[in-house]
């Protein structure tokens, strides 16, 4: 094993589905699995294939509040393919490999940091989880998350709007188009990370050449003056021109362009249901493009050079967008933020958020605290309802890897004493600065606490 | 009566097996003739024993491997139809190759044709070039043969004398760069094998020994010597799963053990986990070429009783070359045999030679002849015992695709280790007492190999594919494709026509009292969905009989 070698964890997940027509079924990454195997690409000198490991349940809880706790929402199948992500974050930190790819499923990107049940066909956010499990473990302090799947990464940006560390872009298709209906150009980060979420909605139909002018012009400028540790991709291929669910135009060759280009240390597989047409070509171009290898003979059957064209009102239209995204990344610290935020001691944010895989509606309060000397401890109140069901109250505190001690006792404080507050099921404490997690059943009393 | 022969590049080695105990054995130099070595053999193990009693011989060989590492084989040329994907030239195989146009995909559909004047072109080439043996590969041609089909077809006319091996016929799983290679193998060493099937026939008739012959393959299971003209690849490495059949043999049932062949110039490892033989599942390296052949995973380790010591500066190294026999017998440098010899772990050659060895390495940096020993014996051990260790985390972190695959994971570590091969009485107490395990030499330890051949079992699988959409089937172990006959064709049909298949071979290879037991190895389905309705499925099941020997060496009368 040695330094230029590419890692590899291929858990396609053939005995697991959400049901078994859903997109995300068995027959996913079939031929995916064929290609790569076919191609001999686990028998070449520059990958090193590893095995797929479990995830813990507190490396789950160090990221997420499941509701009521993380066993309840959590299959085998989604502790594996977040565990993946988590082992090849360990070779990296290593050296055994200089980059990594996990294609896995199920997939995560939506799920936010609340989870009452499954959206977008996640559950658990695997980025996140290895985020948070990198930073506790190998002290990575900057990280760089791109998500070029066709849906926003919402849950990712969720989990991170108020953290200045983890610096999230988005470029998705137009969230007045597709689900999840969200990420655009102003949502911006929370007052104690302002900037550090950027979202480029497409219009529908865009192509390579849009593809390449935002990674060019945007993306990697913006990730080299954040000068991160470590860069993560949430690899979502459903940005190809035949994806069923998705409307965008991009070719197996320019996400390879893009990887090349972008150098992430871990690729993680998001989204793509073109699984016959797409799948098996981006995949392999991505693991070549990883790998320093020669990608110039992938390509689909059916596309030719030159098949697909933008308009010039759409080219206009992003070219104004970056630019825009570019100024304010450009002046993110010059910002008067009591003009956008208030001057309040918290500062407040009302989501609803809607799970179309299990049908629950949330409505969720997010107070931070504005504090001088850290991000801040993170306040939830969430109710989730499920049509035929007692909905259920939860109350939730979240204290930042980088908290004062101040925010830390205050945040403890603020705990027991919700606690005893008659309102709401179930309260939870995810205390990332000495990586413990409580949560408390108010019905029986009981209390459960999580150590790394 | 049984009787085990392995046909080794130096040595062949012998052994007639009655009611679970050796009766006879015999070692033989191998001479170039093989039959003359044969004849020998059989005659020391047979002495006194009516030729009416046997009921089965079983033979195993390292010549086909032995003629691959030399390069004695004839040269063949490459057709190779690549497709769009990995760029060809990330691949050199060593052969003329001509690479044509046409591609398959990974459902078997087509997806661009193959040129006719490509092909011709390429054969005006082959024949130009002076080949008389040519092997066609296509990527996905286990998915859909018709373009290797077509090829070979194309050459057939032209040339008919010519020996065209294709891909789909030789290697049927997912993997083209092993499937180039294996085919070209295949082509390259089938003479050779037919004349060792020849001679073993011969020897067999000339001293009128009936019962069944069979050949050992490099999993460990067997098959009929009259069926075993087509796979010549598959005795690859037989030898080595011969050794670790018969240790399996040796050792109580369901013990987990490293077995540690050391020879001259190398020690070869193989794991029996849990009383199995651990298989290397996506195929064996033949020489740093990756084949599809599926065998016993043995890791060679290059070093050995024989290899060169050093000094360099104030260390002492091992180096993996062998200069010729040790010091003690003659040689020309100071081996770990040598460092033996002084420690008192084995009577090989001359004492007062081998302390003269050691003390070449000692003396200028002031160590003693017994320093200089321990340390060299360690230095040899240290290697091994990382070995071993390699080999099981490699085992552990073997890749799983399901989660139940993930669930079962499990760690393990032996309990035994056993010696077999020259170097082994010196250095195995060594090993075992470093890895907590304990050691064990058996009884006939250096005719593991014969007994193992005597003792192996024919083994059968179908790895079938159905694609309902497609309304198509593949069988990979027969290159088989044929067309689904029922509608609708379920999952329990796929196990029904698995079953056939298996029982079909079972009758083609005479072998149809196996199929007592069967089991299913893999159960894939795959509901496929196109525009929001369910279009097909896909059924990946495996079916084969059970591995395993026919008893173990002791337990008298249980086989």
């Amino acid at each position: 094993m040695s330094l230029d070698k590419t890692g590899l964890i291929f858990f396609p997940a053939f005995d697991w589905a959400i049901s078994p027509t859903h997109p995300e079924r068995e027959e996913r990454l079939l031929y995916t699995r064929d290609q790569i195997f076919e191609e001999g690409v686990m028998d070449m000198p520059q990958i090193q294939e590893y095995a797929p490991r479990l995830a813990t349940l507190h490396d789950v809880a160090r990221a997420h509040f499941c509701v009521p706790r993380v066993q309840s929402q959590v299959t085998e199948a989604h502790l594996i393919a977040a565990g993946s992500t988590l082992q090849l974050g360990d070779s990296i930190i290593s050296g055994e490999i200089k980059n990594g790819f996990a294609v896995v499923r199920p997939p995560g990107h939506h799920a936010m940091r609340v989870v009452h049940g499954n959206r977008g066909f996640c559950s658990i956010n695997n980025e996140a989880i290895l985020v948070e499990y990198l930073r506790r473990r190998h002290g990575i302090k900057r990280v760089a998350i791109i998500d070029s799947d066709a849906h926003h990464g919402d849950g990712t940006q969720d989990i991170f709007y108020h953290d200045p560390d983890v610096l999230f872009i988005s470029f998705h298709q137009d969230g007045r188009t597709i689900f999840p209906g969200t990420g655009f150009t102003n949502e911006l980060g929370g007052p104690g990370a302002y900037g550090r979420t950027l979202n480029i909605p497409l219009p529908p139909g865009s192509t390579d050449d849009m593809f390449m002018y935002v990674v060019d012009n945007l993306v990697l400028p913006v990730v080299k003056d954040f000068k991160p540790d470590i860069i993560i991709n949430s690899a979502g291929q459903d940005n190809h021109y035949t994806d069923p669910l998705g409307s965008m135009r991009f070719t197996a060759r320019a996400y390879a362009d893009f990887t090349r280009k972008l150098k992430p240390h871990l690729a993680v597989l998001e989204g793509g249901y073109a699984i016959e047409t797409a799948l098996p070509y981006i995949n392999l171009a991505i693991i070549l493009a990883l790998a320093d290898i020669d990608y110039s003979c992938v390509m689909e059957p059916d596309y030719w050079p030159g098949r697909f064209k933008d308009s010039q009102d759409m080219r206009n239209t992003v070219h104004r967008m970056v630019e825009q995204l570019l100024e304010t990344w450009e002046k993110k610290d010059k910002t008067d933020l009591q003009k956008i935020f208030g001057t309040g001691e918290y500062y407040q944010r009302k989501k609803s958020i809607y799970y179309d895989t299990d049908y629950i509606e949330e409505e969720q309060i997010e107070k931070v605290k504005v504090c001088p000397d850290c991000p801040g401890y993170i306040l939830i109140e969430s109710r989730g309802e499920r049509g035929y069901r007692e909905p259920v109250n939860i109350f939730a505190i979240s204290i930042p890897i980088q908290a004062c001690l101040a925010c830390q006792s205050k945040a403890y404080e603020i705990y027991e004493e919700s606690k005893k507050n008659q309102k709401c099921d179930y309260v939870y404490m995810q205390d990332r600065s000495t990586d413990t997690c409580m949560s408390f059943d108010k019905k029986n009393g009981q209390e459960w606490t999580t150590e790394g | 009566m049984y009787i085990g022969i392995d046909v080794g590049g130096t040595r062949t080695d012998a052994v007639l097996l009655e009611n679970g105990l050796v009766r006879a054995f015999a070692e033989v130099p191998s001479s170039s003739d093989i039959l003359s070595s044969l004849l020998e053999a059989l005659d020391k193990i047979m002495k006194g024993v009516p030729a009416e009693l046997i009921e089965r011989s079983v033979f195993s060989t390292t010549l086909i491997t032995n003629y691959i590492a030399e390069k004695k084989y004839d040269p063949v040329g490459l057709v190779l139809i690549p497709g769009p994907g990995l760029c060809s030239t990330q691949f050199s195989y060593n052969s003329d190759t001509f690479t044509l146009s046409g591609a398959i995909d990974y459902r078997g559909r087509e997806i661009m044709p193959l040129r006719m004047e490509e092909i011709e072109n390429a054969i005006i080439e082959l024949n130009a070039r002076g080949y008389k043996k040519v092997a066609v590969v296509g990527k996905f041609s286990v998915r859909n043969n018709k373009h290797e089909m077509e090829v070979a077809e194309q050459i057939k006319k032209l040339f008919p004398n010519w020996h065209v091996e294709m891909g789909h016929q030789v290697a049927g799983s997912l993997n083209y760069p092993r499937r180039v290679v294996t085919t070209m193998l295949t082509c390259a060493t089938r003479d050779k094998y037919y004349l060792f099937l020849k001679s073993v026939k011969e020897a067999m008739t000339s001293r009128g020994i009936g019962g069944s012959l069979f050949i050992l393959k490099a999993d460990g299971g067997t098959m009929p010597l009259k069926k075993a003209t087509n796979v010549p690849i598959e005795t690859i490495f037989s030898g080595p799963a011969a050794s670790t059949l018969g240790v399996q043999a040796l050792i109580p049932p369901g013990e987990t053990a490293v077995v540690v062949d050391i020879g001259g110039t190398t020690t070869d490892l193989a794991l029996i986990l849990g009383g199995q033989p651990l298989i290397s599942t996506r195929g064996v390296p033949v020489y740093d070429q990756l084949t599809q052949v599926r065998a016993m995973a043995v890791k060679s380790v290059p070093v050995g009783g024989d290899s060169v010591v050093e000094r360099v500066g104030k260390e002492i190294v091992v180096y993996s070359e062998r200069l010729g026999v040790p010091y003690s017998l003659g040689g020309p440098m100071p081996t770990p045999t040598d460092a033996l010899r002084v420690l008192g772990l084995n009577m090989v050659g001359d004492k007062e030679k081998a302390v003269e060895a050691m003390d070449i390495l000692g003396q200028p940096i002031g160590l003693c002849a017994s320093e200089v020993a321990n340390r060299i014996v360690n230095l040899v051990i240290d290697v091994i015992v990382h070995e071993i260790e390699e080999m099981f985390l490699q085992w552990e972190h073997e890749p799983a695709y399901r989660v139940w695959e993930v669930l079962q994971k499990r760690r393990e570590r032996p309990s035994t280790v056993v010696g077999v091969g020259g170097g082994a009485a010196g250095f195995i107490v060594q090993i075992a007492a470093r890895i907590n395990c304990h050691p064990v030499i058996p009884p006939y330890a250096p005719l593991a190999n014969a007994i193992g051949a005597a003792l192996a079992l024919p083994t059968l699988q179908v790895s079938l594919r159905a694609d309902t959409e497609q309304g198509v089937y593949t069988v990979e172990e027969e290159g088989f494709q044929g067309k689904i006959e029922k509608d609708p064709f379920t999952e329990e049909d796929a196990l029904v026509l698995a079953n056939d298949w298996l029982k079909k071979r079972a009758e083609l290879y005479g072998l149809d009292n196996a199929l007592e037991k069967t089991e299913v190895t893999r159960r894939d389905v795959f509901t496929m969905v196109r525009n929001w309705i369910t279009t097909g499925r896909i059924y990946d099941i495996c079916v084969q009989t059970p591995r395993g020997i026919m008893g173990q060496i002791g337990a008298r009368g249980e086989f």
